[in-house]
């Protein structure tokens, strides 16, 4: 090889260099532009979503990453929120975080979703099957914290609770949450004697709570989801539900007031802030890597009775809450 | 070669540049980081100091000033009233003020709010602590506070300062514990505004214990998720340390906060450092490759400038090598030229000796052409043989067989076995043999004497070069005059050299044609074998080299001198055969 062969293949070489650099420096200003995900859950600026939304922040600031929870009313069909999906990716959304909205079809428009924009589900599936779930989801063992609150009531009892009546409130019969909860609450209270009186669920807040007060008495109500637990606790303080002691799943610094003053005696905390965390995690993963497939996750939960609200460990799960 | 060469020793200069340079920047922003660091971390630690200095001033205005002045049974609620002013005063930065008795029962409490069923006071940390160590003021760390029913169902995260005061109630002096609960949130923000560094690097919390007040990454950490270094870090003294922590290598700074003993914990991994440091990193490689791209044109310059002469003349070298006859080539630097020229100068030499190297042989092959000529001379045959067949007639027979004899020598050592180089007594003999020919021819014309020494008849010299001198000599020399002429060879050893002579007496030469006689090959031979005194010359000169040969003397009308000069070479075998094959000049 000739010395002036070699010299262009030296410049040619040096000039391919620069330019990759150059690019680099390109891409290294540009990356400045956040990857934006959007979240959408229903009523998100209520209480419940405190947490969930605080291990949102936080892991939006660790992984840098434009969060933008997307302000919703007090219930959300599945047609709203494909609409407010679309209007999200419309709207420069890399990926989205939703909560199923209760609907036949749900799980088969996220998914088309999904070709275009990673989803990431939370709190529960869109199917109420729950395991052969379509989509990535981020949530708490919904049948072992439903099996957590049987086992309180039986602790509170010494295990007899025969003859015992309890009733059941819940957001919706047909969430894969609920639907697991109430499995795990049954099989705990199995061939205990205890009597499953009345379920009450699908029903507004308003409604719901004066079907709360319509209800014959029972010793115990179990509340399976934050906003049936606050209104329950919200009717035990008022002494309007005939003396039952409530047990129930809450991640809102209201549920955990109610169990502070006695209105309930126990609660199951599910971590809302890896709920929050661990699905903006994956998500980020999931834009970094085209090729990464985001998987389910479960996060813990935490049995709080009254006289340990204030331990360390507990008050940790309130400043996430108080955030 | 030079080109590669060139490029690398500069590509290697330049990294090296480059890594000094990169190296003494990093160096240099590190540090500047690093004090501008620990500048933010003692600024915000005072902040920190006159944030708590404001609160224990706030607890001193309540115990001196309202606690201390005032009955507690007193209906006047002057102690609300003063609690009231100062929390007003300060309740940007105040959740509440409470005082509790040594039962843990609630005395006084601003802003009034409903307290909880059943708080249990005494068992709180805050009361603990202020009860056990009652002369000092007490900082817990964050908490909820967990004191007062709130309609909106919240939760505030304070910290405490806590200490034991002496209250009056009913003229009846008692212990109580004085709480003033400070908003965490007046902390926090003061944090975060240190914390908002997107390059990593990170500002914490902690009490003396290491239990952290404020972490941006309090609840990962808490959740496993984030890990950090608080307990080591919290026996820090105040100061900048290198630590290593989960695998990696960090800088830590510390800085104590008075009287509390919390540790405001500075972190700058050193990923930090290098962060800003991107575009500085980018703009170095930028530099070392385009000043790289460039130093390469150059060396492609300078090297084709040094090394295209040096290839041209390369390039013509190969082609006179190769047989052709080109231009060679001058041109590049001085040095390069004196080269060139060097080289077309030794090539020019070269030409011009292949040249007489070629004349001489030509020369030599017709020396020896003409010196065969001489041996068989037809005319001179035909003469002698014509003159002895006169003397058979003549019944001469006598003279007739002394002619034969000598014609029968000189045949004899004309042949000589075919060499070049005889001795000089041989050469003598045919020089005698000739001239007894041409006198018996010539009827005794003319005389001829031999004054030799017989030392010398032992060395060599080349054959027949005596005959065509005695021939010149006889035809134009002795031949036209109209009285017998006389011819002496003589020779002698001079100077280690052997000088044979033919000197005739006969009509001589002018100055003009001793000049040509040697010189003029050309010169037209009208009588005798046509045997020159050029050739005889030439053929002594080619043998033993050019400061041999022929020298002429001549005066007209006096007669001429013909010297053969040649070195003294004894007739060996061996030293014929050196002669012979031109190994004489070689050996000298």
């Amino acid at each position: 090889m000739n010395s002036k062969k070699i010299f262009f293949i030296i410049e040619f070489v040096l000039a391919v260099l620069v330019i990759i650099l150059a690019l680099m420096m390109l891409q290294e200003k540009n990356g400045n532009d956040l990857s934006r995900v959007s979240v959408v859950v229903p009523d998100s600026d209520h209480t419940q979503w405190t947490a969930l939304r605080y291990g949102l922040k936080m892991a939006a600031e660790d992984l840098g990453i434009d969060l933008f929870v997307v302000s919703t009313g007090n219930t959300l069909s599945a047609p709203e929120q494909m609409e407010l999906i679309q209007n999200e990716i419309e709207h420069g959304a890399d990926a989205v975080i939703v909560q199923p909205a209760i609907g036949e079809y749900t799980e088969e428009l996220l998914k088309k979703v999904e070709s275009r924009v990673p989803v990431m589900l939370v709190e529960y599936a869109a199917s109420k099957a729950g395991e052969s779930s379509l989509l990535p989801v981020v949530k708490p063992d919904h049948y072992a914290m439903g099996n957590a609150l049987a086992e309180e009531i039986l602790d509170d009892y010494n295990g007899n609770i025969k003859g015992r009546t309890i009733g059941i409130v819940t957001e919706s019969l047909e969430s894969e949450a609920a639907a697991r909860c109430r499995k795990g609450f049954e099989d705990g209270l199995k061939g205990t004697g205890a009597d499953l009186s009345w379920v009450v669920s699908g029903l507004q807040q308003e409604n719901k709570e004066k079907q709360l007060k319509k209800q014959h008495k029972v010793n115990i109500i179990a509340a399976f989801d934050d906003r049936s637990l606050t209104a329950a606790g919200k009717y035990s303080a008022a002494n309007d539900l005939h003396g039952a002691f409530v047990y129930g799943i809450g991640h809102s610094t209201e549920a955990a007031y109610y169990l502070d003053t006695g209105s309930i005696e126990c609660l199951v905390v599910p971590d809302e802030f890896n709920i929050g965390y661990q699905s903006l995690t994956q998500t980020a993963k999931k834009l970094g890597a085209y090729f990464y497939e985001m998987e389910n996750q479960t996060v813990s939960y935490t049995v709080i009775r009254r006289d340990e609200l204030f331990s360390p460990k507990n008050q940790e799960s309130l400043f996430t809450m108080s955030q | 070669m030079i080109m590669i060469a060139f490029s690398a020793i500069s590509i290697s200069i330049l990294l090296v540049l480059g890594i000094v340079m990169y190296v003494r920047v990093s160096a240099s922003s590190r540090q500047e980081m690093t004090q501008s660091t620990k500048k933010l971390i003692e600024q915000t630690g005072e902040s920190l100091e006159d944030y708590l200095v404001n609160m224990r001033q706030i607890s001193d205005a309540v115990y001196y000033n309202v606690v201390k002045e005032n009955d507690f049974s007193s209906k006047d609620n002057s102690i609300q009233r003063g609690m009231n002013l100062l929390y007003e005063a300060n309740k940007k930065s105040l959740r509440s003020i409470a005082i509790y008795n040594n039962y843990g029962s609630l005395v006084a409490a601003e802003p009034i709010a409903l307290q909880k069923e059943d708080p249990d006071i005494t068992k709180q940390d805050w009361y603990v602590q202020a009860v056990n160590e009652r002369e000092n003021m007490h900082f817990s760390t964050p908490h909820i506070q967990n004191l007062f029913q709130d309609a909106a169902f919240r939760y505030y995260w304070v910290i405490s300062l806590s200490r034991v005061v002496e209250i009056t109630d009913h003229g009846e002096p008692q212990f109580g514990v004085l709480l003033v609960d400070m908003d965490y949130s007046g902390i926090s923000r003061m944090m975060k505004q240190i914390n908002k560094s997107s390059n990593g690097q990170y500002f914490y919390l902690c009490d003396s214990n290491g239990q952290i007040i404020y972490h941006k990454r309090q609840i990962q950490i808490s959740n496993g998720i984030f890990k950090e270094n608080n307990i080591a870090a919290a026996k820090y003294k105040d100061g900048i340390y290198d630590e290593t922590f989960g695998g990696e290598h960090r800088k830590v700074l510390v800085n104590t906060i008075s009287y509390t003993g919390w540790k405001l914990i500075g972190v700058i991994p050193y990923s930090a450092f290098t962060h800003g440091m991107f575009d500085m990193q980018y703009f170095i490689v930028m530099l070392v490759l385009l000043m790289t791209m460039m130093l390469a044109v150059i060396n492609r310059i300078v090297s084709v400038r040094i090394s295209s002469p040096i290839l041209k003349l390369k390039d013509s070298v190969m082609e006179y090598e190769a047989g052709e006859k080109p231009d060679i080539y001058i041109g590049g630097s001085l040095e390069i030229r004196h080269l060139g020229y060097s080289i077309q100068r030794s090539y020019e030499q070269i030409d011009t000796l292949m040249n007489k190297i070629v004349l001489e042989q030509n020369e030599r092959r017709k020396s020896e052409l003409d010196a065969l000529q001489s041996q068989i001379n037809p005319h001179f045959l035909y003469n002698t043989l014509d003159s002895i067949t006169w003397m058979i007639e003549g019944e001469r027979n006598d003279d007739a067989v002394c002619m034969i004899s000598e014609l029968a020598k000189l045949f004899r050592i004309s042949l000589s076995k075919g060499r070049t180089v005889i001795s000089i007594k041989d050469e003598l003999q045919h020089a005698k043999s000739y001239m007894n020919i041409q006198k018996i021819r010539y009827k005794n014309f003319f005389s001829i004497v031999f004054d030799i020494d017989e030392e010398i008849c032992s060395c060599c010299i080349v054959k027949l070069v005596l005959q065509p001198i005695l021939e010149n000599a006889i035809n134009y020399g002795v031949s036209v005059m109209d009285d017998g002429g006389e011819i002496k060879v003589s020779g002698k050893k001079e100077g280690g050299n052997i000088i044979l002579s033919v000197s005739d007496n006969g009509v001589g030469m002018s100055e003009e044609d001793v000049k040509l006689i040697l010189t003029d090959s050309r010169r037209v031979h009208t009588r005798g074998s046509g045997v020159g005194l050029v050739n005889v010359n030439n053929r002594i000169q080619i043998l033993f080299g050019k400061e041999y040969g022929l020298i002429v003397e001549s005066e007209p009308d006096v007669g001429t001198i013909v010297s053969i000069r040649i070195p003294e070479v004894t007739y060996t075998e061996e030293n014929r055969e050196r002669l012979e094959r031109g190994n004489y000049l070689a050996g000298k």
